[in-house]
């Protein structure tokens, strides 16, 4: 018996265990993948040409097959879903920029009447925020913004000089734009308490995707699970897949959770006094729905029935970019793992005349290497002499787009297919809807805009792909609100039908923002954790 | 209902590696590629197959003062990685690019007169943007500018930068970096 059950060991689950075990309960942290040992696992300390064979991708092991996990969609909706199954989750692969919600992100759906309202507010929420980036290391700027709230930063890592040539150009010719350095989770200096973790300063590789042995990005194997890990709290098992929760209708609680082992298939049970869902927000609402008993006949905690509805993503993938021209007496040296950033200034400084909420973007201005090579004609001594000297300086952007909550974009259980575990498949009926396909045009005509008034040339659009998924930010299936009798979740991350059970990782969104959202995960779930100690200390569950 | 997404798998991989640069918001943030030096006990290509990419391999990025394709190793990796990376579709485009180049006489020809042959074959596939050849074309120069000659010889590279200079100054001669 254990205090407490955290089901995975990502972004969420590693915070929550970290919160959890440091207050003093003894956590077991279940993951479904396999065990990845921080430094020795990673390939990162290889020159490009010691890696065997693993083309385009030296995380290649970090991302899972669909055909070893199968999920099904509905037809003409594709929805792509990037999954990481292994210990620290997508905690290893992020993209590591961290931005907060604001207090318009918050009031947002009451304001505009889409989704549940929140049932906290960012006042709520900023502490933990500052909590969190402490002990993660987040490196900014401090910019004053009411849509970007500022944080307990690092050192912000710099632009180059055309970026800043960019944000001039930019400013002057929307005063209600700005461009910022972007904000990540990368010791720019490392401070005492992230060198007790054995974590050092950035040394700009950018090979953080494949992991960091240096421990200079914030990961569950960096960072939480570690400080977890030295309190004598912490157990973890891999290769354990969370079939379902178990609930005693006798006290309204869940006991633990039913296991299969991935690899003999045999099923085993644990039990705690409280259990939190940090599997991902659609493995979170798969194992709920899967988790039926007579209390609770479509799935544990969903008498609201909005367990796996309200599904949403980041619009992605709209990218657009060109050449800079001028500057060729500058170059840049070392790989910066971070870009600039473009924070929302639809319906916040700019109106919009269609939709409702926002986007930002996130991009870069450097030079081009050999990879211009690839579409320029030629061959010969004279082709290699022109690819020895850098290229051109190349503006390149994507914007991140905020989708809106709707109770028809959901996960749902397949009705007869299973994977190899015998666990019924996801279904995933997920699509953009007409706020969205209005905001990926303004978005796209807005990027273009931005590139022109810049001076670029040879610009380009990236056509939008047309489904989700992408933004790999799902969210929202198992979401906050004031109402037990809509929503899943009260405000302390708690389900409103199963009071020992919390959930923290994206699922618990009630609305996306355009932000990227694991700095929310991550302060949602020490805050959960934080509130479950409280409660289980005052003998409230 | 579909098993999978619906879209094939090489506009799938190229739309997550495009997810990736543009959520690290870096250009110079692509994935680095890697790739294989050790020759494989089994080749991809035939004898004569594998004589005509390590041709057109070293016409496209020959020896000057700094090594060539062959000297690197790009012949060995290529068929390397058809071996153990590419998919039964891009195989059987690769075979055919190759053996495509050989039936037109490449190995035939003078030495002196295969350059030619090369440089109007690249004009002419990149025009009519054939989606099989411009693969090809990546992916030597891929194997060749992050091979350990293209990457220290022919341009830079440092594994450990250690810090972050945004503004540095240039000549006409400095080289680029490799990644």
């Amino acid at each position: 018996m254990f205090d407490a059950i955290v089901v995975g060991s990502g972004m969420s689950g590693g915070w929550a265990a970290k919160e959890l075990t440091e207050k003093g309960l003894k956590t077991l942290v279940i993951e479904r993948g396999q065990h990845i040992e921080h430094g020795a696992d990673y390939t990162d300390s290889l020159s490009p040409w010691e890696q065997c064979y693993a083309f385009s991708t030296a995380n290649k092991h970090f991302w899972v097959r669909d055909s070893d996990h199968p999920y099904s969609v509905e037809e003409g909706k594709p929805f792509m879903w990037i999954r990481g199954y292994h210990l620290g989750g997508r905690s290893l692969m992020w993209a590591r920029q961290s931005y907060r919600l604001s207090p318009m992100d918050f009031e947002a759906n009451l304001k505009d009447g889409h989704g549940s309202d929140w049932p906290i507010r960012y006042e709520d929420m900023a502490p933990w925020y500052d909590h969190v980036e402490h002990f993660a290391g987040i490196s900014g700027s401090t910019e004053g913004l009411p849509q970007l709230p500022d944080g307990q930063f690092l050192p912000p890592m710099e632009l180059t000089g055309t970026e800043k040539d960019f944000k001039e150009k930019l400013e002057a010719a929307w005063p209600t734009r700005k461009l910022i350095i972007g904000r990540c989770a990368h010791l720019t200096k490392a401070q005492p308490h992230h060198e007790e973790l054995g974590r050092i300063s950035c040394q700009y590789r950018s090979l953080c995707e494949r992991g960091c042995s240096f421990g200079s990005y914030f990961s569950s194997l960096s960072a939480t699970l570690p400080a977890a890990e030295r309190t004598g709290n912490l157990t973890i098992v891999t290769d354990s897949i969370v079939h379902s929760i178990v609930y005693d209708p006798k006290t309204g609680k869940a006991t633990g959770v039913r296991v299969i082992d991935a690899n003999t298939k045999q099923g085993r049970t644990y039990e705690a006094k409280v259990v939190f869902l940090c599997a991902s927000t659609i493995p979170t609402a798969q194992i709920l729905l899967n988790s039926k008993s007579e209390a609770f006949p479509t799935g544990l905690a969903n008498r609201s029935d909005a367990v796996g509805r309200y599904l949403m993503d980041h619009l992605s993938g709209l990218g657009a970019g060109g050449t800079y021209p001028g500057f060729e007496g500058h170059y840049h040296h070392g790989r910066r793992p971070n870009g600039f950033y473009i924070p929302r200034y639809r319906n916040v400084t700019e109106p919009a005349e269609d939709f409702v909420r926002g986007y930002g973007f996130q991009g870069g201005v450097m030079r081009d290497n050999w990879r211009r090579g690839v579409s320029q004609p030629g061959v010969g001594a004279e082709f290699k002499a022109g690819l020895r000297a850098p290229g051109p300086w190349r503006l390149g952007m994507g914007g991140f787009g905020e989708m809106l909550p709707r109770p028809t974009n959901r996960v749902t259980l397949h009705p007869t297919k299973t994977d190899k575990w015998g666990i019924p498949l996801v279904h995933i009926d997920c699509a953009l809807g007409d706020n969205e396909k209005k905001m990926i045009a303004r978005l796209q005509a807005d990027a273009k805009e931005m590139l022109e008034r810049a001076g670029c040339t040879d610009i380009y659009v990236n056509k939008h792909y047309g489904g989700l998924g992408l933004g790999i930010h799902e969210m929202g299936t198992a979401h906050m609100g004031r109402d037990p009798k809509t929503s899943v979740l009260n405000k302390y991350n708690q389900a409103h039908d199963v009071p020992n059970l919390f959930v923290t990782d994206g699922a618990c969104m009630a609305s996306s923002g355009c932000q990227n959202p694991s700095l929310s995960y991550m302060a949602m779930s020490a805050r959960g954790a934080n509130f479950a100690v409280q409660f289980l200390r005052e003998g409230r569950i | 209902m579909n098993s999978l997404s619906g879209l094939p798998a090489l506009d799938r991989r190229t739309l997550i590696r495009s997810a990736i640069l543009l959520v690290g918001g870096s250009v110079a943030g692509l994935p680095d590629i890697a790739l294989a030096a050790d020759a494989p006990a089994k080749r991809f290509f035939t004898p004569a197959q594998f004589a005509v990419l390590a041709e057109v391999a070293d016409i496209m990025i020959p020896r000057t003062d700094t090594p060539g394709a062959k000297d690197a190793g790009v012949p060995e990796a290529f068929d390397s990685l058809m071996t153990n990376w590419a998919s039964p579709q891009h195989q059987a485009q690769f075979r055919a690019l190759i053996d495509e180049i050989g039936g037109a006489g490449l190995l035939s020809l003078p030495a002196a007169e295969r350059p030619a042959l090369v440089r109007k074959l690249d004009a002419d596939k990149l025009k009519a943007w054939d989606p099989a050849y411009v693969r090809f074309k990546e992916l030597v120069l891929t194997l060749y500018y992050l091979s350990e000659a293209g990457a220290t010889k022919e341009l830079r590279y440092e594994l450990i930068p250690g810090k972050w200079e945004p503004w540095t100054e240039v000549t006409a001669d400095t080289r680029a970096w490799a990644a």
